[in-house]
């Protein structure tokens, strides 16, 4: 269908403006990241205008920033840095192996009970994380798990509700006679989901892996109940440490500069994995 | 390679609010070694369902199954050393032609293994056993034409392709007993005659015991040693093809089997003719007066000037010309009557046209009332 010139440029405008309204605060923030001291300062409480490029970027920020993290120089980076990827990669495997597994039960074993646990799994999903805090910390506080990084990653390994749903919607659409087929080759259960389910999920795989990475790399709040000592601090809590001891801020630019640091493994995932999504590698498994 | 016996097999299916619904019934099969029995019959007849009892992956309900005399009942399908070929094939689409081919033969070496690795050096026999899957994919694909196709997916394959590959991946682990359900039902007309073919060569080739589920009867006739027809649930004839055509047990059996299907007219046998309408045609037997079906095929069924004696009276509802063969559409007391004669006999045929038919008494054919009214000796 051809547009008209009129159409076409409303359409351009629109579209431009909602770019904009999302790119601005990553740029906005990218700018801060690169002012001296007191131009960021000002930039945020709004005295200085909008500068969209910064008159003479300060890259050293970016150094000064890591420097400053945590208590101790350069250590203090590498400590939150390590954290973050140990309960990121241990969180993003949890839940991958457990929604899935639980995900073919649901889709491919018959037994007394499936549909309403399914139910009450499902149920699950509509309680508000505030309502499991407090009774979680309790649980964990007993287990002795307090300021270890048990809390974060334990629970992973437990399956997500969410993408349990997703999984078992995916595995309910491979023909059954593949299963069959991989049953009279030999597999039991665990087999046919290892090395027959998992793969064809792979467009599952990617959405729960993205998204719980994402989500447990930029996660503030959980890291912050279980978490007490500095060196156990993920990422998202050092930044935090940006602030003075009134709650305001000092240094803006570093914080700004830490930031744009800690978003670069999550838009660069994204950007790896965005393929995966789209793609169904169910295609050419029966006659199409 | 083993015969299998099936001894009152049925299958029973848990309905809505406790009914039961009884797919198979008491199904007694005895498949010698190196037979090719095919199971036909309309959807829904219970031909699946047996099938898939045989390999395991339906459970059996009641009766016993023996491969090589071995009760294998509660055996899993991967311990009764069966290959299934699948309606679509059901190859792995995340795995190649090779791997797919190799994938039965890589489970069993993995459960062997674990014990071999132990007892001698891992690596050596690892080795070994790679060595002789990798010969028998070899072997495997060029017996089946695959060797250009082996690196890719399926996918990438046509639909012939693929079901040579899903062939391969059966014959790969030399089982003791192959199972297809509906093989060829995917291939167009053309492919499907080819494959025909090849499958009944692979059969000679390997002597292997087949058992061979398909709707088509015309599939079943060309390729069975042994055909057993079945409806709802049930065996209605277990014989050689050639038996089932010229001697149907019942009915149901005589209608199923041929094309075009058979005459079949309900009526009375008396003092020496068929009568059906109030029309009557000679019909010479030793039974006595009853009511009954008659049956003739369409190749016995001869055009006759209209009311020349002994003939029934009739019209030509279609006339359909098949080159050599013609096969003419009659209407008449006896209901619609198909008749195939020579083309030549058939070049002054036209639609609406009276005529008159006869049948080849001597071999039609007499059932009791009913569906699947069992046959009558002449």
């Amino acid at each position: 269908m051809k547009r008209s010139p009129l159409a076409n440029a409303i359409l351009w405008f629109v579209l431009i403006m909602g770019t904009a309204a999302f790119v601005f605060p990553l740029w906005w923030m990218t700018v801060v990241s690169l002012e001296t001291p007191e131009r960021a300062g000002a930039a945020i409480t709004g005295s200085g205008g909008v500068v969209l490029v910064p008159p003479s970027p300060q890259f050293h920020n970016y150094l000064d920033a890591i420097r400053e993290t945590g208590s101790k120089p350069w250590m203090g980076f590498v400590d939150a840095l390590a954290n973050s990827i140990v309960v990121t990669v241990l969180v993003v495997l949890g839940t991958v192996i457990s929604s899935s597994l639980v995900g073919y039960a649901f889709a491919r074993l018959r037994f007394r009970g499936s549909r309403a646990l399914f139910l009450v799994m499902l149920g699950t999903m509509m309680l508000p994380g505030q309502v499991t805090m407090i009774p979680l910390f309790l649980v964990f506080r007993q287990f002795g798990w307090i300021d270890t990084l048990m809390p974060l990653v334990v629970p992973a390994f437990f399956g997500n509700a969410f993408f349990i749903f997703m999984y078992r919607q995916f595995i309910a659409q491979i023909p059954e006679s593949l299963v069959e087929a991989a049953r009279v080759d030999g597999l039991g259960h665990l087999a046919i989901w290892w090395r027959i389910v998992l793969p064809l999920c792979r467009p599952v795989t990617a959405i729960c892996a993205v998204f719980t990475f994402i989500g447990t790399w930029n996660d503030f709040l959980a890291p912050l109940i279980y978490l007490h000592s500095d060196e156990k601090s993920t990422l998202a809590v050092a930044l935090n440490g940006f602030k003075n001891q009134y709650g305001g801020l000092d240094d803006v630019h570093l914080l700004m500069a830490l930031s744009v640091l800690t978003m670069i493994p999550c838009i660069v995932l994204f950007i790896a994995a965005q393929k995966t999504f789209v793609e169904g590698l169910a295609r050419g498994a029966v006659k199409g | 390679m083993a015969n299998v016996k099936l001894h009152k097999v049925g299958k029973v299916y848990e309905g809505p609010g406790g009914s039961q619904v009884r797919a198979v019934e008491a199904v007694d099969l005895a498949i010698a070694d190196g037979e090719f029995c095919v199971l036909v019959g309309p959807s829904g007849c219970g031909k699946s369902t047996t099938l898939r009892m045989i390999a395991g992956l339906e459970e059996i309900s009641e009766g016993t199954l023996e491969i090589d005399g071995a009760r294998v009942n509660d055996l899993p399908a991967k311990d009764r050393d069966i290959a299934f070929v699948f309606q679509n094939y059901a190859l792995y689409p995340h795995l190649t032609v090779a791997q797919n081919i190799a994938f039965g033969l890589e489970t069993r070496r993995a459960h062997r293994s674990a014990l071999v690795a132990a007892l001698s050096g891992a690596g050596a026999a690892r080795g070994e056993e790679s060595a002789k899957i990798d010969a028998r994919v070899a072997e495997v694909s060029r017996t089946l034409g695959l060797d250009a196709l082996l690196a890719r997916f399926p996918r990438e394959l046509s639909g012939g392709q693929r079901q040579r590959v899903a062939v391969g991946r059966a014959i790969a682990r030399d089982p003791k007993v192959f199972l297809f359900d509906e093989p060829l039902s995917n291939l167009d007309a053309r492919l499907r005659i080819e494959t025909r073919t090849e499958l009944r060569m692979l059969h000679r080739r390997l002597r292997a015991t087949i058992v061979y589920v398909t709707h088509d009867q015309e599939e079943a006739m060309t390729l069975a040693d042994r055909l057993v027809v079945m409806h709802k649930g049930k065996v209605q004839q277990n014989a050689g093809p050639q038996e089932c055509y010229e001697r149907p047990a019942n009915r149901f059996v005589a209608g199923f089997i041929g094309t075009p299907p058979m005459n079949i007219v309900d009526g009375r046998l008396a003092n020496g003719a068929f009568g059906a309408n109030g029309v009557h045609a000679p019909m010479p037997t030793r039974v006595s007066d009853r009511a009954c079906a008659l049956g003739f095929r369409p190749d016995r069924v001869r055009l006759a000037a209209p009311n020349s004696a002994g003939s029934v009276a009739a019209t030509i509802a279609a006339v359909e010309r098949l080159g050599d063969r013609t096969d003419i559409a009659l209407d008449s007391a006896w209901g619609r009557i198909v008749a195939r004669i020579d083309a030549d006999l058939a070049t002054g045929a036209r639609e609406g046209d009276a005529v008159g038919f006869t049948f080849d008494a001597a071999h039609a054919h007499l059932f009791e009332a009913g569906e699947c009214g069992a046959r009558i000796s002449v």
